[in-house]
């Protein structure tokens, strides 16, 4: 698989019995990219908004509950390192899972927030994500079941994989990473805790990034 | 037309039911519930493969659909900032005197059990028993446990990656892991009553 | 006419930018491709060689999850890379004592297999699959975590 254009050089292969994860150049480097925003939300203190009272020259800063900090981070943090078991997985239904823990964890990061409009389009976001489990298992049950297989370094170069399982798997990826609606992305931003917020953001695009390999590969 | 294809082009027509059904739906509360129904059709795809591997790969999609509904159910209560049911217990004889007997023999019971259904059933005592009696701070202690599982789970699985002649302990550990994670999650049931008016 | 396609057009502008109807618009999206599944059903075929096939011995007392094999002893089991699985095989055949004993005594142990550890099931989710079932309970851990934290939250 390591001749195909997309992939590059294969660098390191990781056995975990049945699922083999593989590092290709392509791969290594979303991992890498992933690995550095985690270490920005480690390392990063949130930002502070600061709120205008309408109509007077006042302005004053939001309070970050401590306790509600902490847990921002620990999601983030999480929603990092499934970005990282997403990116780097060998097998179809490993990645659709690791897809879904990025979901959750996206609500998990907003929804601490105190504030009916980010709560809301989090309630949204959340019934989506929860939906498209549905196409990302459907994507790799259909696969299984029409190629025998689940491992990508079996199935990649042959063509095997039908374009309905194809069309579940992009359809699901859409549905967890919430891509191409933005409507309710822009809503969530608006929660305070800025570093935090925007693994919501790095973890759709990576895994958008990886679902584009693996429909070019299988 | 095998027999495959025929069950695949009917959950397919299920899934667009169900799809339907979500489009039309505008009230918060019963897009959960078709979101449950949207779910079963994805389990069903991956029913359809009909193999053990398939009948294994069914437990982690029960598992996420599951948790995501915990997950959004909370949610939904915090958005809509929901009060907690405040009502006196009931006071009857039984349930001061019972829960500990019957929650014991739950327990053990289901520990005899081991595995999934074990911990189901454990996890039913321990709920008969913080229904009945009451605990505060019970939380915070089921959610440490439910950590310490999540731990010995992740051991076990390094067991059988890394030291595959202990096949055995990593069994016993992942069985034990399960037990008092499933107990945990139903233990739950019985402490979500704020204590205090116990 | 062209009035009037700007109007719909407007309308449906509005309606795609409010966010109550994102899940509306996500519907949508899951009926055409759900409908273009149905459409390609006949390219479909099943594939006959599967991973871990299915085996029914009805005579078994552990019938519907017969894994063949004694316990303590290697089953064959058609993994993907056996080689990275030395050990694969033997928790198929493995029966806790009790589970032995009812094995061994009457015929119903086959409906509560899954209860106890062993068998085939745990040794793919555990196993020769172990990462899935680690996603997984991190996924019933962060939701977990979640809930429990609104819950808890008294503000």
């Amino acid at each position: 698989m390591f001749n195909l254009p997309i992939e590059g050089e294969e660098l390191f292969a990781l056995e975990f019995g049945d699922i083999v994860n593989y590092f290709s150049l392509y791969t290594t480097t979303l991992f890498l990219f992933a690995t550095a925003f985690i270490i920005i939300a480690i390392i990063a203190r949130p930002e502070r908004q600061t709120d205008i009272v309408f109509g007077t020259d006042a302005v004053y800063t939001k309070e970050i509950n401590q306790d509600n900090l902490r847990f921002q981070r620990f999601m983030a943090i999480a929603c990092g390192l499934a970005t990282l078991g997403a990116v780097s997985s060998g097998d179809l239904f490993n990645f659709s899972l690791f897809t879904a823990l990025i979901g959750i964890t996206n609500i998990g990061i907003v929804a601490g927030v105190n504030n009916r409009y980010v709560l809301n389009a989090a309630y949204n976001y959340g019934i989506v994500a929860m939906v498209a489990t549905t196409f990302l298992f459907g994507g790799a049950s259909i696969a299984l079941g029409t190629c025998g297989t689940l491992s990508i370094w079996e199935l990649a170069g042959k063509g095997l994989v039908p374009l309905a399982a194809k069309m579940f798997l992009v359809l699901g990826v859409m549905g967890e990473g919430m891509a191409p609606f933005y409507i309710a992305k822009a809503e969530i931003t608006r929660a305070p805790g800025a570093p935090y917020v925007l693994m919501i953001h790095v973890s759709s695009l990576l895994i958008f990034l990886r679902v584009i390999e693996i429909i070019l590969t299988v | 037309m095998d027999f495959y294809q025929a069950g695949l082009f009917c959950t397919l027509v299920c899934v667009a039911i169900s799809f339907i059904a979500l489009f039309r739906e505008r009230d918060d509360i019963h897009k959960i519930l078709v979101v449950d129904l949207v779910e079963t059709t994805g389990l069903v795809l991956i029913c359809l493969v009909a193999t053990d591997l398939a009948e294994a790969l069914i437990l982690p999609g029960l598992v996420v659909g599951i948790s995501e509904l915990l997950m959004l159910a909370e949610l939904y209560i915090r958005k809509e900032k929901l009060p907690l049911p405040s009502f006196k217990p009931i006071k009857i004889e039984v349930m001061r005197t019972a829960p500990p007997i019957i929650s014991f023999v739950l327990v053990v019971y289901g520990i005899i059990l081991s595995g999934f259904s074990g911990g189901a059933v454990a996890g039913i005592g321990l709920v008969f028993y913080f229904l009945c009696k009451g605990y505060e701070e019970r939380f915070e202690l089921l959610e440490t446990v439910s950590g310490y599982a999540w731990a010995l789970w992740i051991a076990a699985f390094f067991i059988f990656m890394i030291l595959p002649q202990a096949w055995l302990i990593a069994v016993m550990l992942s069985g034990g892991a399960i037990l008092v994670k499933v107990t945990t999650k139903m233990a739950l049931i019985g402490t979500m009553r704020e204590g205090h008016n116990v | 006419m062209i009035r009037h396609i700007g109007k719909g057009f407007r309308i449906f502008s509005n309606w795609m930018s409010t966010y109550e109807n994102l899940v509306a618009v996500y519907a949508a999206l899951g009926i055409i491709v759900a409908v273009c599944g149905i459409l390609m059903v006949p390219m479909l075929s099943y594939h006959e060689d599967q991973l871990y096939p299915k085996t029914m011995n009805r005579a078994s007392t552990l019938d519907p999850y017969d894994r063949g094999g004694v316990p303590f002893t290697r089953a064959e089991i058609k993994a993907q890379y056996l080689d990275n699985s030395p050990t694969a095989g033997y928790v198929t055949t493995y029966l806790t004592p009790l589970s032995w004993f009812l094995a061994n005594t009457t015929p119903y142990i086959g409906t509560t297999i899954v209860a106890h550890p062993g068998g085939i099931i745990d040794e793919i989710l555990y196993n020769t699959r172990g990462l899935d079932t680690v996603v997984e309970t991190s996924i019933l851990f962060a939701a977990f975590a979640i809930a429990s934290f609104l819950f808890r939250r008294k503000d």
